[in-house]
């Protein structure tokens, strides 16, 4: 039984990602307790626990996909989380059904509204990502800075447009995260599934996906088999800035709201963590879509567990430290073994 | 300071590089050591460095028997190695690179920089050599940084300088500046070794010559008994009789051809490859062949000139349009430029496919199995199965990967830099093979290649190359490894 599962340990990279979730949520399933009066009382608990896990990740999760192939490709975005905020901002002032709601006052309401809305966020995203993919490939800026600058620039400008303003969202907006299915509050969760299952195949199957790892694993190698690594690190950061604005656009209709302020502040570290302790390899050319969907999973389940052992929220921030640095560890241990 | 070596021997394994090698150095003397790629010049001076231990012979200085574990051990005893790649800080100054890992402290454990300021400026002074010692790096000319590595050398207080191939990257004038400083050096009784190619030079600056062939030491003496086209002879030897693989073709019409094409590191250099035609291009370290090409290929420098594919100007902006063109390239150094270690041996074969066997961005994956199984069989790629990791290959069939993945696009002319590179016997004479038989098809190929042996036996005609101009072309009955030398050792200019 050791001997098998020492085998596997080594033989697959996902393998022990998948274990340490496993051990997780026996963690996780203890701490929940079984104090209930039935089976079915039980489970109940601990399936809804479980959906509220995964809905409050969803939006981390899918950022974390984008995430994925840039750091596959040998690149860093710290922006994710500015992104975000821009994209949610524009977002809301146009459907705003407010006084100063722009699509209102051309007279588009309604769901060509929401669609405009929709439409204008994705392309937001997409272009500040292709701004920062200029900057990295024409402008020859490490990706580290260029996000750092990007970063910065998008929160600010948000936070200064946005001052005193609170948009309304219309309450049919906010039936994309919360339109329920079977009476259950499943939405965010579904999106993700089908967004990782989209990133997956892409990783796996396309030439695009397969790019991405030629020019993390050896750029120069890549170029001089005739791709286009210029534009492969383009894609890579306008694919993630659609998925921050795809995570904007479900904060939005979650929540009805947004803070400029603190809104996708952290995201970035958050996402970036998910990716490598799900054994995405920081300097590139070696990743998983189904890894960081993993890793996202675990530091969620982490999360929840300190929470139901009550351990105080300042101090839960240093155990997610912990497991990246963990994952790496026993990673590089994996590598060389 | 007398300088003596004797009975040298030195093996890597089954592979005797050095047998029995005898070199001695007296102070005040630059002496040039000589010999093609793997001759043993380097191991050679590698044990002299402290770098290799030598397994019989002996190291005597002044009379007196030495042995040296490291470089450390060698520097304190007076000799110090310059070696190519050059130890500088580009980010500090000069007086702080001249004093690097021996820095100067005051009592107080701060640096002392106006002593070392001043030291170094009187070293420099000492050498005759006009810097500024708070200049950085950086800003330097490569002579210049040669100078400060010199410099280094003489503040260690070594008595003997071993400098390989100082020159290869620089210009005529920077050149100068490296000899007169050799030429002061002389003067105050240091004495030089001087590792080069280019007899030219070695002429010039050299009291004394030293050739290996081989790992023995097969001439010494002064060179103004020699001249460049005598020690190119040295270093080639008799020349091996080669059975050349290629026949003789007949004039078929041009695939590839170059007018004057003139960059940084090349200049003015024209060809024509026809259908059907392996054209060889060598030369030695520096002579700008690699970076040639790789301009052409779209991957390189900037240049100017014309080249035509098929009687059509083209010029390719990147490696992309290579592939639409029908440009394959195989690289030199696989493991940097060739494989790509996170893919396995059937991806690495298919790189260059993908766009042409995908359908909405989604590959083809029969298809790109079916034609990798045709190379594999074509290429005799010795696999397990197709998703082993490219990096669990042999040597050979990496290589072989790598020209699968280009023969998949079924390109018009083929520029091969150095294809048989870190590949046994076995391989080398299956790459070849493929070679002639991708020409017999009538594709153009310009085989670029450091070694004379494997251009005689396989191109009909060459361009020999020195410091990025076509020095000479050589076919039929001068294709012959002594003339390849003269012409690649700038002796024939």
């Amino acid at each position: 039984m050791i001997g098998w599962f020492k085998r596997r340990w080594s033989g697959s990279p996902l393998f022990s990602t998948g274990a340490a979730l496993i051990v997780m949520i026996i963690l996780q399933t203890l701490a929940l307790g079984f104090d209930f009066s039935s089976f079915g009382d039980w489970l109940g608990r601990w399936a809804m626990n479980w959906l509220n896990i995964l809905r409050n990740n969803a939006g981390i999760g899918i950022i974390a996909l984008g995430m994925t192939f840039v750091i596959i490709s040998g690149g860093i975005d710290l922006a994710v989380g500015s992104t975000l905020v821009a994209v949610g901002a524009l977002v809301m002032a146009l459907i705003d059904t407010g006084p100063r709601g722009v699509l209102l006052n051309m007279g588009i309401t309604g769901v060509p509204a929401y669609a405009i809305g929709i439409i204008a966020g994705i392309a937001a995203g997409g272009a500040l990502g292709e701004a920062t993919g200029l900057l990295v490939t024409k402008g020859k800026l490490p990706p580290f800075i260029a996000t750092l600058g990007t970063m910065k620039i998008c929160r600010s400008v948000t936070q200064h447009f946005t001052q005193g303003y609170t948009p309304a969202v219309p309450k049919p907006f906010l039936q994309i995260a919360s339109f329920k299915i079977g009476g259950l509050l499943i939405m965010p969760v579904l999106y993700w599934i089908a967004l990782a299952a989209v990133f997956y195949v892409i990783s796996k199957r396309t030439t695009f996906g397969r790019h991405v790892i030629a020019v993390g694993s050896n750029e120069r190698a890549a170029r001089l088999s005739g791709v286009n690594v210029q534009r492969v690190k383009r894609m890579v950061y306008m694919l993630i800035g659609v998925m921050a604005a795809a995570s904007a656009i479900l904060q939005v209709s979650r929540i009805g709201s947004m803070d400029y302020a603190n809104a996708g502040s952290g995201n970035e570290m958050d996402a970036i963590s998910a990716v490598i302790v799900g054994g995405t390899s920081m300097s590139g050319g070696r990743g998983f879509v189904l890894g960081t969907v993993l890793g996202t999973l675990i530091i969620a389940v982490m999360n929840n567990l300190l929470n139901l052992l009550g351990v105080p929220p300042f101090l839960r921030e240093a155990f997610k430290g912990v497991i990246v640095i963990g994952a790496v560890l026993l990673q590089k241990r994996e590598a060389t073994s | 300071m007398k300088l003596t070596m004797r009975g040298v021997t030195k093996s890597f394994g089954a592979n005797k590089v050095l047998r029995g090698v005898d070199f001695s150095l007296s102070g005040g003397d630059i002496c040039a050591l000589l010999g093609e790629n793997g001759a043993g010049k380097s191991t050679l001076m590698n044990i002299l460095g402290g770098v290799l231990q030598m397994d019989a012979g002996e190291v005597l200085i002044d009379g007196e028997p030495v042995s040296f574990a490291g470089p450390k051990e060698s520097l304190a005893a007076g000799i110090a190695f310059i070696h190519q790649e050059l130890n500088l800080i580009n980010d500090l100054t000069v007086y702080e690179n001249l004093f690097l890992g021996r820095e100067l402290r005051t009592r107080a454990g701060t640096l002392d920089i106006p002593r070392m300021r001043a030291e170094s400026r009187r070293m420099l002074e000492g050498m005759r050599i006009d810097l500024d010692v708070n200049a950085m790096v950086r800003g330097l000319d490569a002579s210049y940084k040669q100078i400060i590595e010199i410099a280094r050398a003489m503040m260690a207080s070594a008595s003997i300088i071993i400098m390989d191939e100082p020159t290869s990257s620089l210009t005529d004038p920077e050149i100068e500046r490296v000899f007169a400083m050799m030429r002061t050096l002389r003067g105050q009784g240091v004495g030089l070794v001087f590792i080069s190619h280019k007899l030219r030079e070695v002429t010039r600056i050299a009291d004394r010559y030293a050739v290996l062939r081989d790992g023995e030491m097969v001439a010494q003496g002064d060179t103004s008994d020699a001249d460049a086209s005598t020690l190119a002879r040295f270093m080639v030897g008799h020349d091996v009789r080669t059975e050349a693989l290629s026949r003789d073709r007949k004039a078929s019409k041009s695939v590839l051809r170059a007018e004057r094409l003139t960059g940084r590191s090349f200049r003015d250099v024209s060809f024509d490859i026809q259908a059907g035609e392996i054209l060889g291009v060598t030369g030695l370290l520096g002579d700008g062949r690699s970076e040639l090409f790789l301009s052409i290929f779209g991957a390189g420098e900037p240049y100017t000139g014309n080249m035509y594919l098929d009687g059509k100007p083209f010029r390719l902006r990147d490696t992309t349009e290579a592939i639409d063109y029908g440009i394959a390239y195989l690289p030199r150094n696989r493991k940097e430029n060739g494989i790509i270690k996170d893919m396995d041996a059937l991806e690495n074969g298919s790189i260059v496919v993908w766009p042409r066997i995908s359908a909405f961005g989604f590959i083809d994956r029969r298809r790109q199995r079916e034609l990798f199984d045709e190379r594999t069989r074509g290429l005799r790629i010795k696999l397990t199965k197709p998703t082993d990791m490219i990096t669990s290959l042999s040597g050979g069939n990496q290589q072989k990967v790598v020209l699968a993945k280009w023969l998949s696009s079924e390109p018009r002319a083929l520029i091969l830099d150095n294809p048989t590179q870190g590949v046994d016997v076995g391989a080398k004479e299956e790459i070849y093979d493929i070679i002639l038989e991708l020409a017999r098809q009538g594709a153009a190929i310009a085989l670029l290649s450091s070694e004379a042996q494997e251009i005689i036996r396989v191109c009909g005609r060459a361009l020999v190359m020195y410091h990025g101009t076509v020095a000479g072309e050589v076919q039929g009955g001068a294709m012959r490894e002594r003339e390849i030398m003269r012409l690649a050792t700038g002796a024939g200019i």
